[in-house]
């Protein structure tokens, strides 16, 4: 066995706090151990050629790579032995920084820790076996959940490169909450004009299959070929997609949550959407006192809604706007606690509003009691330091955006996680952003946290296209960590069974052993702890590689 | 209790729901947000101030970022009482509470006095079947007109079939004002005294006649008490969906019904109080323009009951009792002997009467 170890300074993320060269000299004196080195920059491209050149030059068949965490630069790393025909799986990564450097300050006691870790990765890469990554076939076809802005865009993208693609559609028609918008800020064109227009294109590729009056009612299988139910007005319907577009929106915020609002028992205290709606019917005097409350349903730890919903200062202003246009002698207040207005022009939007005369003050109301001459606003104002109590003839509460009512369940079913606000978590927030946990299936709009109209149409596209990305492969590599069953030992106890999430553990009646449908595997390893007989063992993690690992951390030194 | 975190304080981002929902605000010189701002900076604070804070709750449940304002109050309420700046009156109530273990220093030997005007016995708590306590507390035991309160309620369960005991000369004030004025160590010198008797006989079900009580024993006494905690008003409004307890009577008046702060907004309980008086025949229920979430405060909680502010201003009873006249309410029904205290001047002044709940109840029993 001839084992390469690389240790990385990262600049002086890891040198500061632990002694490297003290590293590289200790593991030279391990027979097995043909070359170890360190370096500043492993990642870097001098880095990476050192570690191709060593490869070469002492025939390697283990790399061990002491650095960051595995999950940072893992790709990069294999690919390096990929390039020299190793096989990557018998690449061993070592966090030293994350599990070390990082943790403590003490020098001596930091590169104590990082030779037990380097020594246990040195003693479990030595059970490690060459895997073969499996390629399977993947479905050219998308299936599109939710038909708000963000799920049209996602399918018109996902249709015009030539995918085959499924919208469905909870409610009865296509287009979410922006048809109820009468103008949509900033193109001031009406919400209905737009979902219309790509509700048109789409109706006219024959590559679309659209679902209104529709819910997910199943959903199976792994990328590439994923099995979902519809329950259709129609009856079921069943779907085998590649992977899928996820965007069911949010659902407005309910005032009632908050009684001191009033909302609910006047009708003079209407939400920005009931607003929308209202158009023309408002009974309004010829010089109506108008309230426009900022934040309502946001920044409030007391509901559990502690986020900012980005959309709602726009709307605010634009309801004020819209008053001001509308009656030329209305005085119009606007409440807030921040003015956030952060869309490109929306500070400017701002700026035009107030010089239209709608006034602005510091206060978050504290009450809202409606009397029959008006409804009374008891607040106070935070830059005079002065209590009032105003009254007007109407309140427009500016609301927020709460998580999908169907969140919980939706999350059930594909598997993917919540953040703590109940929308959907991305896999990383900055480099993986539409991406979940789960291979294939992405997010997009509202669902995954307060978006506007542009934004989430762009969310919608940007999903579509990582999904495409995945999609027009037309095959994918699946780990090759999955379990495998020792059928002498199998006991038939099916145990395993019931413990396996992915449904990819068969029993054969016949023979009565189980064994493991290696498509359907996720690698998760239930059934490997919970098997009573030992049987099933997962590949990449057998018993001898973990207990070997364990008793290096454990020896003395 | 925990002091009120202060990181959550840092969090204040001063806008003003505190104020804009305090009952004080506006017309006296209080003003909550500024106090928590002060907090914030450690600055000093006019130390009149905190005690205008009647305790209502509105702050603590409304703000955005969980400061919970009026226990910010507390603590400055608590530096004070170390320091012995204090008011007078406030000083009194609580060397009372010490001694005789009630804030108006009356014997404590005279707790259960009420019970002499009933003509059944009323067992001690530990010879009851079902453990349940009846918790008269201070007020009701020693103020004349709330000794009544007690009186109606034994009588009302008495003839429902409720059974309950009573802890008589062995209970001690509950506390919740106690704590409220920031003497932390004399309420935890009273929750334990308090816990040794409930635990000592067994109490499995506690049926408190204030508001007051009721909060503080539910909610500030600790978790793991194994005890139920509720209102009286909890238990009766069942009994008579029921029919467990009827009422033959009539009662031909419009009553309007004003929410005390520690029952309603602090506790959520609007509809048993309004289902009973519903309950009782003839009578017409009326609604304040404030009512339930954002009624408005009697001013007579968090110590207030025990002293004056020195401001002068309209005070919220006399509010309130104007809004009732408005609405042509004849008598101003309420749960809470507090409410019943500081009401009752100014309704008095405008020629309406002023009743706790049970009192309506009893006449048409």
């Amino acid at each position: 066995m001839k084992t390469g170890i690389f240790i990385c300074h990262c600049g002086h993320n890891i040198k500061h706090t632990v002694d490297v060269k003290r590293l590289s000299e200790y593991f030279k004196k391990y027979p097995q151990v043909s070359v170890s080195e360190d370096y500043p920059f492993v990642c870097s491209e001098p880095g990476q050629d050192m570690i191709t050149e060593s490869i070469e030059k002492h025939g390697l068949d283990r790399v061990i790579i002491a650095s960051c965490a595995p999950s940072l630069h893992g790709e990069l790393f294999k690919d390096l032995l990929r390039k020299k025909d190793v096989n990557p799986f018998l690449l061993r990564r070592v966090s030293i920084r994350e599990h070390c450097s990082w943790v403590g300050d003490d020098i001596d006691q930091n590169t104590e820790k990082a030779k037990r870790l380097i020594l246990s990765g040195l003693y479990g890469a030595a059970h490690y076996v060459p895997l073969e990554e499996k390629q399977v076939e993947v479905n050219k076809s998308a299936l599109i959940i939710g038909g708000g802005v963000s799920g049209l865009s996602a399918a018109l993208f996902l249709s015009k490169m030539g995918m085959h693609v499924y919208l469905v559609e909870m409610g009865k028609e296509l287009g979410g909450h922006v048809r109820e918008l009468k103008s949509v800020w900033p193109s001031r064109v009406s919400g209905a004009d737009i979902v219309e227009e790509m509700e048109k294109e789409l109706r006219a590729r024959p590559n679309v299959e659209i679902f209104t009056s529709t819910k997910l009612s199943n959903f199976e299988g792994f990328f590439g070929n994923y099995e979902a139910t519809l329950n259709t007005p129609e009856g079921q319907k069943k779907a085998t997609v590649g992977g899928v577009v996820l965007s069911i929106g949010f659902s407005p915020f309910d005032p009632h949550i908050k009684p001191e609002l009033g909302y609910g028992r006047d009708p003079r205290i209407v939400t920005t959407l009931d607003l929308e709606k209202a158009g023309d019917s408002l009974d309004l005097p010829d010089k109506p006192r108008v309230a426009v409350l900022h934040c309502i349903g946001s920044r409030d730890e007391q509901i559990g809604r502690p986020y900012c919903s980005r959309i709602c200062c726009i709307n605010a202003l634009r309801a004020s706007e819209a008053i001001k246009e509308k009656y030329n002698d209305s005085y119009v207040e606007s409440f807030y606690m921040d003015v956030r207005a952060h869309p490109r022009g929306g500070e400017e939007f701002f700026e035009d509003t107030q010089e239209k005369g709608v006034l602005f003050t510091r206060a978050n109301i504290g009450e809202i009691i409606p009397t029959p001459q008006g409804i009374v606003l008891r607040g106070e104002d935070t830059l005079f330091g002065e209590t009032f109590e105003r009254e007007f003839d109407l309140v427009v509460l500016s609301i927020g955006m709460s998580p999908p009512e169907t969140s919980k369940e939706m999350a059930t079913l594909l598997k993917i996680s919540l953040d703590k606000d109940k929308f959907f978590l991305e896999a990383h927030i900055k480099l993986r952003p539409f991406d979940t946990a789960v291979k294939g299936i992405f997010i997009a709009g509202s669902c995954s946290g307060p978006k506007d109209v542009e934004e989430s149409i762009n969310h919608g596209r940007a999903s579509a296209l990582k999904l495409y990305g995945f999609l027009n492969l037309g095959y994918a590599f699946v780990d090759p960590f999955i379990s495998i069953v020792d059928p002498k030992r199998c006991s038939g106890c099916r145990m395993c069974e019931q413990a396996c999430v992915a449904k990819a553990i068969k029993f054969d009646e016949e023979k009565r052993v189980v064994h493991v449908e290696e498509a359907a595997c996720m690698g998760c390893g239930l059934c490997n702890a919970t098997c009573p007989s030992s049987a099933i063992s997962l590949k990449g993690y057998v018993d001898s590689i973990i207990d070997d690992e364990i008793s290096a951390l454990l020896e003395a030194i | 209790m925990a002091e009120q975190s202060a990181t959550r304080v840092l969090t204040c981002i001063q806008c003003g729901k505190c104020t804009g929902s305090c009952p004080e605000s506006g017309k006296t010189p209080f003003n909550v947000r500024m106090l928590v701002r002060k907090k914030q900076f450690q600055s000093v604070v006019d130390e009149a101030l905190p005690w205008y804070c009647t305790s209502c709750g509105a702050c603590t449940i409304r703000c955005p970022r969980d400061v919970k304002p009026s226990e910010v109050i507390i603590e400055l309420r608590s530096k004070l009482v170390e320091d012995g700046d204090i008011p007078v009156a406030i000083q009194k109530a609580l060397e009372n509470t010490f001694v005789q273990k009630n804030p108006w220093g009356r014997s404590r030997n005279k707790r259960a006095d009420w019970v002499q005007k009933l003509d059944f016995e009323v067992p001690h708590v530990s010879e009851t079947q079902s453990k349940r306590l009846l918790f008269v507390c201070c007020i009701q035991a020693y103020d004349p007109r709330c000794m009544v309160i007690p009186v109606n309620v034994a009588r009302l369960f008495q003839a429902g079939g409720m059974e309950f005991g009573i802890l008589g000369e062995e209970e001690a004030c509950c506390g919740n004002e106690i704590r409220r004025i920031g003497e932390s160590g004399l309420f935890e010198e009273l929750q334990e005294e308090n816990l040794a008797a409930f635990q000592e006989y067994g109490v499995k079900e506690i049926v408190a006649l204030s508001p007051h009580c009721m909060n503080v024993l539910k909610k500030e006494y600790g978790d793991n008490t194994g005890i139920k905690v509720s209102h009286y008003t909890e238990l009766l409004a069942p009994m008579i969906k029921s029919g467990a307890l009827s009422l033959p009577g009539s009662f031909e008046k419009k009553v309007i019904y004003h929410d005390p702060c520690f029952l309603g907004k602090q506790n959520n309980v609007f509809d048993e109080p309004r289902d009973m008086l519903k309950a009782v025949p003839g009578l017409e229920l009326l609604e304040f323009s404030r009512s339930r979430e954002v009624s408005l405060c009697c001013e007579g909680g968090g110590g207030r009951m025990f002293f004056e502010v020195e401001a002068t201003y309209q005070r919220n009873a006399e509010v309130r009792v104007l809004d009732a006249v408005e609405k042509g309410a004849e008598i101003i029904a309420t749960a809470c002997p507090f409410c019943v205290m500081t009401l009752e001047d100014p309704a008095t002044e405008k020629g309406l009467v002023v009743k706790e709940l049970s009192e309506i109840l009893t006449e048409v029993l």
